[in-house]
């Protein structure tokens, strides 16, 4: 097969890049060079070439090419260079026109011979072949682009890589290319992310319900969020009202007014990524721990147990050194706040609630209890059901200046 | 420049792409089984991170942006059940009105306790373990035993992220190799890398160490308990395991976890004493070749309904178009055996996360694309078995001088014990600290051997082949490749590549 074909191509040159590796490529049928090179450098392959266009390609950590297309003139010289920027092993091989999902399928039907292969398939439709690259590592093609204009698609063959590792060399006398948007030769999720301009419009661009259901609230999601253990969750409220609630250590972390919560991040599965507030926060709880049970008691060991909806708000249930707690919020009808039921049913002795320490600008009433030097103090009785209703001096003089 | 399709090459690719599709299209894996799509609710991202039947017969299923439906398979109506999850990757059906889902904060019990269909309840199971906040501390599971015992994994904390200012758990910086730390998937928080126990009275075990990516446990028909890991800067090939209390499977961050470890540096242990402790997967499966990312086992339990293959595992694999099969065998008091791809395409998508039969025994898959780097198509699907037997390997089992291979059906005897038609190689992979100049998923086949066949015998009944060979090793991996052999029937064999784990010889 491979001498047959390499009788086709006299020109093919196996350079030091690919040890043991030459006759593997022998179906390329264009002058074919392969080197080890330090990233971002281009050799012209060929003594008396004038002009070759220098394509630099890496491969992402995502599974992507960091350059998702790009254009050349019919018939001229190309060197194609992958440097490899992520922790896994791609290759790169270019296609005929519509030939990429065959050939990835018979790159995985290449079963036990891929891994000595290089996940390079003996195929004609595989025009040109960079073979695989490890990780910091850069290896070149040179070829001559096709005379005849066209759509090749170029694509990583490691298993599992295929279907969405992939991009497009347009060959073509024109200026321009379509618009990305609209491209479907490359992967969907590239179809707006490589220009500034589009990311911004997106942005501004009504959010499509992410959901196959209507998102009234009050509604939650369990989230990673800064300025809160990775066990939090996040509520949204009517009137515009959203709080974080911590079942890492079973307390109130922050609230805020706006919208909700930018999941776009978490749910792509960034690394690192968080759920972003998309508010104005107006209350940060910052005592060691607002609950006390008895006279001097210190902070209590906590133990979280779960929620119920009660009307689809959810009351938190966790445990104070063993006595049962439940907590439920709800928003304030004149959104300058948050109105917190709290029921401890077998309290059996005193309870203190802390406030804040005396920094922030909340307004705190309490329909039941004796409220002095920011703590509130409960008997066992009133402890059994309390509520604390905080306004925000903040919110209230905002709205007034709008 | 030459003409793109001459004459010659147009041949060459005929006989490189259409007679395999053909041989391929041939083997009656197609006519014995299809894959239909499940229509999905419009407006849901349907990245299934876990799939399971209620009682009543209905599929439950959980989804990346947090939603839990249920699917109604006669009326094919999808209802919302609960919602809020942050990436649940595993759902286990309690009763028809309650379920258990592994979200990344903990493990949740979710019930409908005012029967609107709609859970109102969300009690947390368990989550005495640590989150760091990292990406990839995923949870996989959980599945239950018969006595009633939760079983779920946790995944280690990937090098690609960091952790978060806040954490829950004990930090230990020792789970985090110093030298080479910023590439290897580490453990800083209680129990990343272990499986996990939640016994009836709510108290969580941690019972079994050294996973890397176990995305999915399983149980056979006897109880034994299996988990999938994906391979990594250490195993370099994915495995499946036969998880027992206290063994260590290799992955050395989760042993800063350990008591008996008494906080020492596991990354930088002697291989030895690593090697030493650990218990060898049952069955590994070749990178690139079988799978680069398995994902659950799920035992056939479905008396036939599903095939003839009763009683063995299929296991999804997430890079490709493909559910595997594992048949076992307990050869020195321990499982080993091989693994074979049982179906591949027909319409199935690739990332195939999440198994679970049916009523009707119909195998359901629930597929993800996530996070860029686990890709293809979101959804469900199933695979119906026709009712025509499949010809294919039913078991292959280690003998004293070789390898006993049963088909499913009765062979034609001419291409059965041509020698020509079993192409056997043995390799194996290296147990080591991978090099940190290597790739995270370089898997290096080392010692590769061609091991010739003897002989071919063919069993009286005509099902079953002896192959015998000289110097079988344990270690090794044992690769047959098949030629076509033919069912009595004329049936052309389906799958032809199988690879058995050979870590103890038969004697």
């Amino acid at each position: 097969m491979t001498q047959l074909m390499g009788t086709e191509s006299p020109d093919i040159n196996a350079l030091p890049g690919s040890p043991g590796r030459s006759g593997l490529f022998g179906f390329n049928r264009l002058s074919l060079v392969l080197l080890a090179l330090p990233p971002v450098m281009f050799i012209s392959c060929q003594e008396g070439v004038s002009t070759t266009v220098s394509v630099s390609i890496k491969a992402r950590v995502d599974l992507q090419y960091d350059v998702v297309r790009f254009k050349v003139k019919p018939g001229s010289k190309v060197t194609l260079t992958l440097n490899n920027t992520s922790d896994m092993n791609h290759n790169l091989l270019i296609t005929k026109p519509g030939a990429r999902l065959d050939v990835v399928n018979s790159a995985m039907k290449l079963a036990e011979k891929g891994p000595q292969m290089d996940y390079i398939p003996n195929s004609d439709a595989v025009l040109w072949s960079i073979p695989i690259v490890s990780p910091g590592q850069a290896k070149s093609v040179t070829f001559t682009a096709p005379t005849q204009s066209g759509v090749y698609p170029y694509v990583c063959t490691y298993p599992g890589h295929g279907f969405i590792m992939y991009g497009v060399m347009y060959v073509t006398p024109d200026s321009t290319l379509p618009d990305i948007r609209n491209d479907l030769n490359i992967p969907e999720s590239r179809r707006q992310d490589d220009s500034v301009k589009e990311r911004k419009d997106a942005r501004t661009q009504a959010v499509p319900n992410p959901h196959p259901y209507a998102l009234i609230p009050p509604y939650l999601y369990h989230v990673f969020i800064e300025g809160a253990s990775p066990a939090a969750i996040a509520v949204h409220l009517p009137n515009d009202l959203s709080y974080c609630w911590d079942a890492g250590t079973c307390r109130l972390r922050f609230a805020w007014k706006g919208g909700f919560l930018d999941m776009s991040d978490l749910w792509k599965g960034h690394f690192d990524a968080s759920a972003k507030v998309l508010g104005d926060i107006f209350f940060r709880e910052n005592t060691d721990y607002p609950i006390r049970l008895g006279e001097n008691a210190t902070v209590p060991i906590v133990q979280y147990k779960g929620y119920r909806l009660v009307e689809r708000y959810p009351e938190f249930h966790y445990t104070l050194n063993g006595i049962d707690v439940y907590e439920l919020i709800r928003p304030k009808s004149d959104s300058m706040g948050i109105i917190r039921v709290f029921r401890i049913p077998h309290a059996d002795r005193k309870v203190w609630f802390f406030a804040n320490r005396q920094d922030d600008a909340i307004e705190y009433e309490f329909p039941a209890g004796h409220f002095k030097d920011r703590k509130l103090e409960l008997s066992a009785v009133e402890a059994k059901a309390f509520t604390i209703i905080m306004t925000s001096y903040y919110l209230a003089y905002k709205n007034k200046e709008q | 420049m030459k003409s793109i399709i001459s004459t010659r090459s147009l041949s060459l690719f005929l006989c490189f792409f259409i007679l395999p599709f053909m041989s391929y299209a041939q083997g009656n894996v197609s006519e014995s089984y299809r894959v239909e799509t499940i229509e999905m609710l419009k407006g849901l991202a349907a990245q299934t991170g876990g799939i399971d039947f209620l009682p009543d017969g209905r599929l439950v299923a959980c989804f990346v942006r947090g939603e839990v439906m249920t699917y109604n398979l006669k009326t094919k109506e999808w209802k919302l059940f609960a919602e809020g999850l942050q990436l649940p990757l595993g759902i286990l059906a309690v009763s028809n009105s309650e379920v258990l889902a592994m979200q990344l904060s903990n493990l949740i019990r979710i019930k409908d306790t005012d029967g609107d269909d709609h859970a109102d309840l969300y009690e947390n199971a368990t989550s005495d373990f640590g989150i760091s906040g990292n990406y990839h501390e995923f949870n996989y599971g959980p599945v239950r035993d018969k006595a009633g015992n939760l079983f779920f994994a946790l995944n280690c904390a990937s090098s690609g992220g960091g952790v978060r200012a806040v954490v829950r758990g004990e930090l230990n910086k020792l789970g985090r190799d110093g030298i080479d730390g910023h590439k290897e998937m580490f453990s800083v928080v209680p129990y990343r890398g272990w499986v996990m126990e939640l016994t009836p009275d709510g108290k969580l075990h941690p019972i079994a160490s050294g996973f890397r990516s176990p995305n999915g446990l399983g149980f056979d028909l006897e109880g034994n308990l299996f988990v999938a890991d994906n391979q990594s800067d250490w195993v370099p090939t994915s495995s499946l395991y036969h998880v027992r209390k206290d063994h260590f499977y290799g992955h050395p961050a989760s042993l800063v976890w350990k008591k008996e470890w008494k906080n020492r540096d596991p990354f930088n242990a002697p291989i030895t004493e690593l090697d030493k402790m650990r218990t060898r997967a049952a069955v590994l499966f070749p990178q690139g070749i079988m799978a680069n990312s398995p994902s659950q086992p799920l035992v056939d339990m479905t008396n036939g309904k599903f095939g003839p293959f009763s009683g063995q595992l299929f296991v999804g694999e997430i890079n490709r178009d493909r559910i595997l099969r594992v048949m076992l065998e307990k050869v020195g008091g321990e499982f080993q055996g091989a693994c074979i791809p049982f179906i591949d395409g027909h319409g199935m998508r690739i990332a195939n996360n999440r198994l679970a039969f049916a009523p009707d025994g119909s195998l359901w898959i629930g597929q993800i694309s996530f996070g860029g780097w686990v890709g293809g198509e979101s959804g469900i699907q199933r695979i119906i078995f026709t009712g025509d037997t499949p010809m294919e390997v039913y078991t292959m089992s280690l003998t004293p001088k070789g390898f006993d291979l049963t088909f499913t059906e009765g062979v034609d005897t001419e291409t059965a014990i041509n020698p020509v038609n079993y192409n056997l190689r043995c390799y194996r992979y290296e147990y080591k600290k991978k090099d940190i100049e290597e790739g995270v998923d370089v898997a290096t086949q080392v010692d590769v051997q061609a091991v010739p066949i003897i002989s071919t015998n063919l069993s009286k009944d005509g099902r079953k082949v002896s192959l015998i060979m000289n110097g079988l090793k344990p270690g090794f991996i044992y690769e047959l490749k098949l030629g076509d052999i033919k069912s009595a029937a004329g049936k052309l064999l389906g799958n032809k590549l199988i690879c058995y784990t050979l870590n103890k010889l038969r004697t």
